[in-house]
């Protein structure tokens, strides 16, 4: 803890520190270094998440895709958000928290796992899990794997996986400086240093970011996004033993600071603090690759405003702690091959407030997946994961998908895997009342004691959902997941892949008055009840012009459908009125749009060009986001082709990089043409300018 | 509004001209702007006087006795049953009823006088709540109260008439896009069909 608050305290004089090593760092031996291969093809990328092992991503029989790092440094991405939403059907919505949450095929952020170097995040206080504490600045590469995926990794593994790598180190000295400047006064500094000789891997990552956010609307005292500043440290350690052991370390810390803005009279702050620390020992032998990993991980955050006399308005806090003791091997079978199993143990616990105890859980779980080839052209998976839990069913995740390759350009993948969210502490626990307003929230397993005690202090009414439904556990939301692709490479210079997809989710989480208060107001608890099926099209091509031009573009349509909506519109149940105090009329289904915040089309245009001559990379890329209604606007809950929708819009996006021996300078523009909805899309800020040197330190021996 | 309320009005006469007889003793009327204030907000101190409403003067009223349903910010009770917090509730002394129908308002032509309930210690018989009664409410970040369409409130008044009631807008002067922190609240805009024969159950 002290080492981190001095390291804090450098990072709070960055700038100087970091001219320093910059001075330093010029003095190193100097060589050209050309990446200048762009959108290449991803033949031979190695995948880790997929399936817990190495495999081959073009021979993956699942919907996967890896971002690499040279991509996400020619866009220059500060923020893995920005990274993020350049990706075909992927988009990040913010949470009124702030967060940015990653939606995916369709699916909310609660259903999507983030991993970091192949362990979970933890910090969801809403159920979004925030992408922007995770700083790019060291990523190796980005797995997506879309899809249901319980059946490795249980819980959150409903819509999909996304594991971010950071870089394992080269032999020899290694390295790289960055500076980036952009308008709001952001700025972000990244330094990397990497040593590795045979026995030994480190390396050592310091990030800094600060803004200044910014505003899009004038007419309130609050500001779209507040200023904040982040900090990360990262130290990868891994000594190779002899020959069969090899230990490593993982460690990361993150903190953040947000300022807080409620009113005009009302400021305060925002303090986020992350911890992870992953120990682990592997061992190799011809047959079997085997690994015991203990991986500790907590998330901090406390939340103040204070009134105009620093009288305390409100505060709260939330203290989260995940430990998770892992062991796995890998059988190497004949022909490729294999078999993995694995078991271990989540240890979670939460403190926070509105919580009247403090929620613990223990969670064994076992997973097995077998990965055989029935012929050179046929591969197959399966695959299960046991998850156990006392307050909730246990659950049972099973997974199939197998690939046939037609020939060497063409193939056919498909997997149908189940995916389930547990109840999360919040939904079991929580004991909130609105103190301006007079509602209240219980979780569902305090149901009985909360609702008893605001009983006997004679604030309830009626009962209208007896005690007795609260003894059946509230159930983990559920989904089935399904997706049919075909790859298909028509040329060298010309590839398509295309995907079909279905989730069809049972027992999703809502909330339901069940009481009346004797204020009027009511309570609220969490029970199961929605059905939603989200189902599209995804489809990527690339086309490579020649060495130094190439066009890539993605596109997803998407049908995201509240079941019990559908009913109610088959039904007649749902009327509209054109302006309020024109006549009602009945709707049909076919008025029924969909979920609040799902576009129908979300489309990517990239156009890459390197110019030899000057050594100089260019990257346009033009995003498309089809209309989507936020809210209902006209009453009757549901969003129909009678509410009001947020526009369409494209955002456009350009990066230039130079390279010069080992500096690296980079400008551009994001949002070119300075489109801005500030009522509706906050984390769209208007036209953005940077300038960005990256200086590599390679010590060539 | 005049010209939308002509508009209305038109709208319901055409609607009625098709039928073969044309009763009397319905009357179709728009009120406009019923102000219900409630003192200390929403939560646990609400209180202050509910605005009363009386279907046979069409009117806001002042009167103990004479008087049908009345309104308190989004709450609505009749004058029948008992009280659920009796401290600024008015007296009932009628035997209206309530319940609610899901539709437009000229599809309700028979009421059931089997839905009715009545005001009680457990509740309204017209619901509190979000999606409960006549409104949604929208929450974060827009925070309105949406008269819910095709919800129509179905009243037995205290001398056994008949009204049926279609709340349009909780926000003064009825705007078609309402701003919770722009427009004032707690101004009821309504149409009502009033049969006002007793013991008639059509409003045809």
């Amino acid at each position: 803890m002290i080492i981190f608050v001095k390291i804090e305290e450098l990072f709070n004089k960055s700038p100087r520190f970091l001219s320093i090593l910059l001075s330093i760092s010029i003095s190193f031996a100097v060589t050209a270094n050309n990446s200048s291969d762009s959108l290449q093809n991803n033949l031979d990328e190695v995948i880790i998440s997929a399936t817990k092992s190495k495999r081959i991503l073009s021979s993956l029989p699942l919907n996967a895709s890896i971002i690499k790092k040279e991509e996400i440094q020619r866009t220059n991405a500060t923020k893995l958000s920005d990274v993020i939403n350049e990706q075909t059907g992927l988009l990040t919505v913010s949470d009124y928290g702030g967060g940015e949450g990653i939606q995916m095929q369709g699916l909310d952020s609660e259903y999507s796992l983030i991993l970091i170097d192949n362990q979970p995040l933890i910090g969801r206080q809403a159920g979004t899990f925030d992408l922007d504490r995770i700083s790019v600045g060291n990523i190796k590469q980005i797995e997506i794997v879309r899809g249901a995926s319980s059946s490795l990794y249980g819980n959150e593994a409903l819509a999909g996986v996304i594991n971010i790598l950071t870089e394992e180190p080269k032999k020899g000295f290694t390295g790289s400086l960055s500076n980036s400047i952009e308008t709001n006064n952001s700025i972000d500094n990244n330094l990397t240093l990497n040593y590795a000789n045979t026995k030994l891997k480190s390396s050592l990552f310091f990030n800094n970011f600060s803004s200044d956010g910014y505003d899009l609307s004038d007419d309130d005292d609050l500001r779209t996004v507040n200023k904040f500043k982040n900090n990360t440290i990262q130290l990868k350690l891994g000594y190779l033993l002899n020959e069969q052991f090899r230990i490593k370390l993982n460690s990361r810390y993150f903190t953040q600071t947000i300022e807080n803005i409620g009113s005009n009279l009302l400021t305060g702050e925002t303090y986020n603090e992350e911890a992870n620390i992953n120990l682990g020992i592997e061992h190799n032998s011809e047959k079997i690759r085997s690994d015991f990993e203990i991986y500790s991980t907590a998330y901090f955050a406390d939340e103040f405003l204070n009134d105009q006399n620093d009288n305390i308005f409100s505060q709260s806090f939330y203290d989260h702690i995940l430990i998770k003791p892992e062991a796995k091997s890998i059988f190497s079978l004949k022909d490729k091959d294999n078999i993995v199993v694995g078991l271990g143990l989540k240890y979670e616990t939460l403190k926070r407030t509105y919580f009247d105890s403090q929620p613990k859980q223990n969670s064994p779980f076992i997973y097995f997946q077998y990965d055989f080839n029935i012929d050179k052209k046929t591969n197959l998976i399966f695959g299960w994961r046991y998850d156990s839990f006392k307050e909730y069913n246990s659950q049972l995740s099973p997974k199939i998908s197998g690939i046939y390759k037609i020939d060497d350009n063409k193939s056919i993948k498909i997997s149908a895997g189940y995916g389930f969210k547990a109840p999360d502490f919040r939904q079991l626990y929580f004991n909130f009342t609105n103190s301006t307003v007079g509602y209240s929230v219980i979780g569902y397993n305090v149901f009985e004691s909360v609702i008893n005690q605001l009983n006997d202090e004679g604030l309830i009414s009626n009962l209208l959902i007896p005690v007795e439904d609260f003894y059946e556990p509230l159930k983990p939301e559920s989904s089935f997941s399904l997706n049919i692709g075909y790859d298909f490479k028509i040329n060298n210079k010309i590839s398509l892949k295309t995907n079909v997809f279905n989730n069809t989710a049972k027992d999703l989480i809502d909330t339901r008055v069940v009481a009346n208060k004797t204020n009027g107001q009511n309570v609220f608890s969490y029970y199961n009840l929605d059905k939603v099926m989200t189902g599209g099209v995804e489809i990527e091509g690339l086309f490579k012009y020649d060495n130094y031009l190439s066009f890539s573009f993605g596109y997803q349509l998407l049908y995201a459908l509240d079941l019990e909506a559908i009913k109610a519109f088959n039904n007649g149940d749902v009327y509209a009125r054109l302006t309020t105090t024109s006549p009602t009329f009945q709707l049909n289904r076919s008025d029924y749009f969909g979920l609040f915040n799902r576009s129908r089309h979300m489309g990517m245009f990239k156009i890459s060009y390197f110019n030899e001559k000057y050594d100089l990379d260019t990257l346009l890329r033009i995003r498309f986001r089809s209309k989507y209604g936020l809210y209902d606007t006209n009453g009757n809950n549901y969003l129909d082709k009678y509410d009001e929708f947020v526009k369409g819009y494209f955002t456009t996006n350009l990066s230039l990089n130079k390279t010069i021996n080992k500096l690296i300078i980079s400008t551009g523009i994001e949002n070119l043409f300075n489109y801005t909805d500030s009522q509706n899309i906050t984390n769209l800020s208007g036209r953005l300018l940077y300038l960005k040197l990256i200086l590599k330190l390679n010590n060539k021996s | 509004m005049k010209y939308l309320k002509i508009i209305l009005l038109s709208f319901f006469i055409f609607s009625c001209e098709g039928r073969d007889s044309y009763d009397p003793t319905i009357n179709f009327e728009t009120i406009s702007n019923l102000h219900a204030p409630v003192e200390g907000g929403q939560g646990l101190n609400s209180s202050g006087p509910f605005t009363k409403f009386d279907f046979e003067t069409s009117s806001e009223t002042n009167s103990e006795t004479n008087w049908d349903i009345a309104f308190r910010g989004t709450s609505v009770i009749i004058n029948g049953g008992s009280s659920l917090n009796n401290d600024s509730e008015p007296e009932r002394n009628g035997n209206a009823g309530a319940y609610i129908f899901n539709g437009t308002l000229a599809a309700l032509e028979i009421v059931d006088e089997n839905l009715f309930t009545q005001d009680s210690e457990q509740g309204y018989a017209i619901q509190t709540g979000s999606g409960n009664g006549w409104y949604n409410y929208t929450g974060s970040p827009d925070h309105l109260i949406l008269p819910i369409p095709g919800r129509i409130l179905v009243f037995r008044t205290r001398n056994n008439g008949y009204a049926k009631v279609e709340v349009l807008s909780y926000y003064f002067d009825a705007p078609d896009n309402p701003d919770a922190f722009d427009d004032e609240s707690r101004y009821y805009t309504f149409n009502y069909v009033y049969q006002s024969e007793p013991g008639n159950t059509s409003f045809n």
